[in-house]
C-alpha cells in the first residue's frame, strides 16, 4: 500500500501547475468517479480511507489529488447536501454527514436502519447522560429493561451483542475499549468519533428531555458539557 | 475483590488503601515491588475514576430506569395492568412491545442526527459476485427431465394429429366446393385465382394455395393455362386422375409465386 500514501503533499501552486498539464475533462472524470465511489462507500457507514481513495480512484491523478478531493466535496454538497468529514486527522479517514434539515415524513425505504437508529441513540444517550463513558455491564444492564438482550435472537435486530459491539464500532459510533486489570475482562463504552460528528450532546440532551418530558436544564452539569462542546 | 465496596460513596476505604500503598513504598527496594506498586497505582485510579463518575450522576439525578420507562412508553408499549404478580423479579415490567416499536423510535432519532442518507441505485446493480456454481441445478435437471421427456411426446402426438387433421378438413371442403361448382356449371373452368384469393386476408390466401396443392398433388384436380395463359383448375374425372399419378407420367411441378404486392 505505500505506493498510495502521499509521501509529500503538494503545495496548492504546485497542484495549479499539475492542474494545467492536465485535460480538464479527465480531471472532471475523476471528480464523478470520485463522488459516485463515495457515495457508494458510505452505504454501509463504514468510514472511506484516503488510501483506498487514492488506489481505486485517484491513481495517477495523485499529483492533483486535493483539487479532486476538493471539487468532489463541493458537487457532494451543491448537489445532495452532504459533506465530506475528517473523522482521523492522522489516518486520513472520511464520512459524510448531511447538511440539509430533516423532512418530516415516511422513510420511503423499508429497512433496519431507521430502527438501529434508534438503538444507538438510546445507547448513546445512556453513555452521555452517565458521564461520557459507561461500562458494558451498566449499557447492557439498562438494554435488558427494553427486551434487549446480548444472548437472545432479538426480533428486529437480530444478533444485538454483533450489531453494537460490532458494527456500530466498525461504524465508528461507539468505541469500546478494555478497561485494564479486570477479570473477567470488562469494557467501556464510549462515544466514537462518527456519533460526534453526526450528532451533538447538545441535540442528545434534548432527545433525551423529549422522552422524559423536561427540560434540558434538569440535568445541570450535563446541560452545561453540552452547550459548552461545539 | 471489594469493587462494590470501595465504589460506595460512603466508603473512605479507597482513600485508605491509597494511604497504606504509600507508606508501603517507601519500604520498596526493588523492581518487582515497584510493579506492584504501579499495578495497584492503575487499579485505585479506575476506581476513583468510576466513584468520580457516579458522584457526577447522583449530583445531576439521571434517572436510567425512568429514562427506560419513558422509552418503552414511547415505543408504543402496551402495559397490561392487572399483572402485577406476573412482573419478572428482575425488574422488567410487564407489558406488550409492537413490532414497530424500535422503527417508531428511530423516525424520532433521525430528526438528532446528520446521517447522509445511503445511496442506492433504484433499479439495483448487477451482483459482482461470481456465479453460484451449476452442479445443483444440473442435478435436478437430469431428474425431473426423464419425466418431462415422458410427458412430450403425448403432447407432440396430439398437436401433429390436430394439425393434420385441420389440414385434410380444409382440404376437402375446397375439393368440396370445386366438385359442387363444377357439376352446376361443368364448362366453365374455375380462374385459379378466383379460387384461392381471399381478397380480405392475404395469410388466407396463401394458406388456400397451400391447400389446393394437396389436391392437385393427390390428383383430384389438375391445373391448366387457358387461352391468356391465366392458370385454370378442373376437378379430374375419379378414376383418371390418380392412375395418371401411379404411372410413370410426367409429373409436373409448378412454382407460383405471389407476394404481397401483387396479390393486392
Amino acid at each position: 500500500d505505500e505506493d498510495f500514501n502521499l509521501s509529500q503533499t503538494p503545495s496548492h501552486s504546485q497542484v495549479q501547475r499539475n492542474l494545467e498539464r492536465r485535460s480538464q475533462d479527465q480531471v472532471n472524470q475523476k471528480v464523478s468517479e470520485l463522488v459516485q465511489f463515495l457515495l457508494v462507500k458510505d452505504q454501509k457507514k463504514i468510514p472511506i480511507k484516503r488510501a483506498d481513495i487514492l488506489k481505486k480512484v485517484i491513481r495517477e491523478y495523485r499529483d492533483v489529488y486535493s483539487e479532486i478531493i476538493n471539487r468532489a466535496g463541493r458537487t457532494l454538497q451543491q448537489v445532495f447536501g452532504l459533506q465530506v468529514v475528517e473523522i482521523d486527522t492522522k489516518h486520513h479517514i472520511y464520512i459524510l454527514t448531511s447538511n440539509l434539515p430533516r423532512v418530516e415524513g415516511e422513510n420511503l425505504r423499508r429497512d433496519n436502519q431507521t430502527a438501529k437508529l434508534g438503538l444507538l441513540i438510546v445507547i448513546l444517550s445512556f453513555i452521555f447522560m452517565k458521564g461520557n463513558s459507561a461500562k458494558d455491564g451498566a449499557v447492557w444492564e439498562f438494554l435488558r429493561r427494553l427486551r434487549v438482550q446480548p444472548g437472545e435472537r432479538h426480533e428486529v435486530f437480530g444478533d444485538v451483542k454483533k450489531l453494537v459491539t460490532e458494527e456500530f464500532v466498525r461504524q465508528k459510533y461507539l468505541e469500546i475499549t478494555p478497561i485494564p486489570l479486570t477479570d473477567p475482562p470488562e469494557f467501556k463504552y464510549q462515544w466514537g468519533p462518527r456519533a460526534a460528528k453526526e450528532t451533538s450532546k447538545r441535540d442528545v440532551l434534548r432527545f433525551v428531555a423529549k422522552i422524559q418530558g423536561k427540560d434540558p436544564t434538569f440535568w445541570m452539569s450535563q446541560y452545561n458539557e453540552a452547550e459548552a462542546t461545539p | 475483590e471489594n469493587r462494590e465496596d470501595m465504589l460506595n460513596s460512603k466508603s473512605n476505604r479507597l482513600t485508605e488503601a491509597l494511604e497504606e500503598a504509600n507508606k508501603l513504598f517507601s519500604g520498596v527496594s526493588c523492581a518487582r515491588e515497584a510493579a506492584l506498586d504501579a499495578q495497584f497505582l492503575v487499579l485505585a485510579s479506575n476506581l476513583g475514576k468510576e466513584k468520580a463518575n457516579e458522584l457526577h450522576s447522583a449530583m445531576t439525578a439521571f434517572d436510567s430506569l425512568a429514562f427506560a420507562e419513558d422509552l418503552l412508553t414511547f415505543m408504543g408499549i402496551n402495559r397490561i395492568e392487572a399483572e402485577e404478580n406476573d412482573s419478572d423479579p428482575e425488574g422488567i415490567s410487564g407489558g406488550y412491545l409492537p413490532s414497530n416499536a424500535w422503527h417508531k423510535l428511530g423516525e424520532e432519532t433521525e430528526k438528532y442526527f446528520r446521517r447522509a442518507p445511503s445511496f442506492h441505485y433504484m433499479l439495483g446493480s448487477f451482483k459482482s459476485d461470481p456465479p453460484v456454481p451449476r452442479q445443483r441445478i444440473e442435478r435436478q435437471k437430469k431428474a425431473t427431465g426423464g419425466e418431462e421427456k415422458r410427458a412430450m411426446p403425448a403432447q407432440l402426438k396430439k398437436m401433429e394429429e390436430s394439425h393434420q387433421e385441420a389440414t385434410e378438413k380444409e382440404v376437402e371442403r375446397i375439393l368440396g366446393l370445386l366438385q359442387t361448382h363444377f357439376k352446376n356449371d361443368p364448362d366453365t373452368p374455375i380462374s385459379f385465382f378466383d379460387l384461392v384469393i381471399d381478397p380480405n386476408s392475404f395469410a388466407r390466401t396463401v394458406e388456400n394455395i397451400f391447400h389446393v396443392s394437396f389436391i392437385i398433388r393427390d390428383g383430384f384436380a389438375r391445373l391448366k393455362l387457358d387461352d391468356d395463359k391465366l392458370p385454370i383448375i378442373e376437378p379430374s374425372k375419379d378414376n383418371e386422375g390418380r392412375e395418371d399419378d401411379h404411372s410413370a407420367g410426367a409429373r409436373n411441378q409448378v412454382v407460383i409465386s405471389l407476394n404481397h404486392q401483387e396479390w393486392k
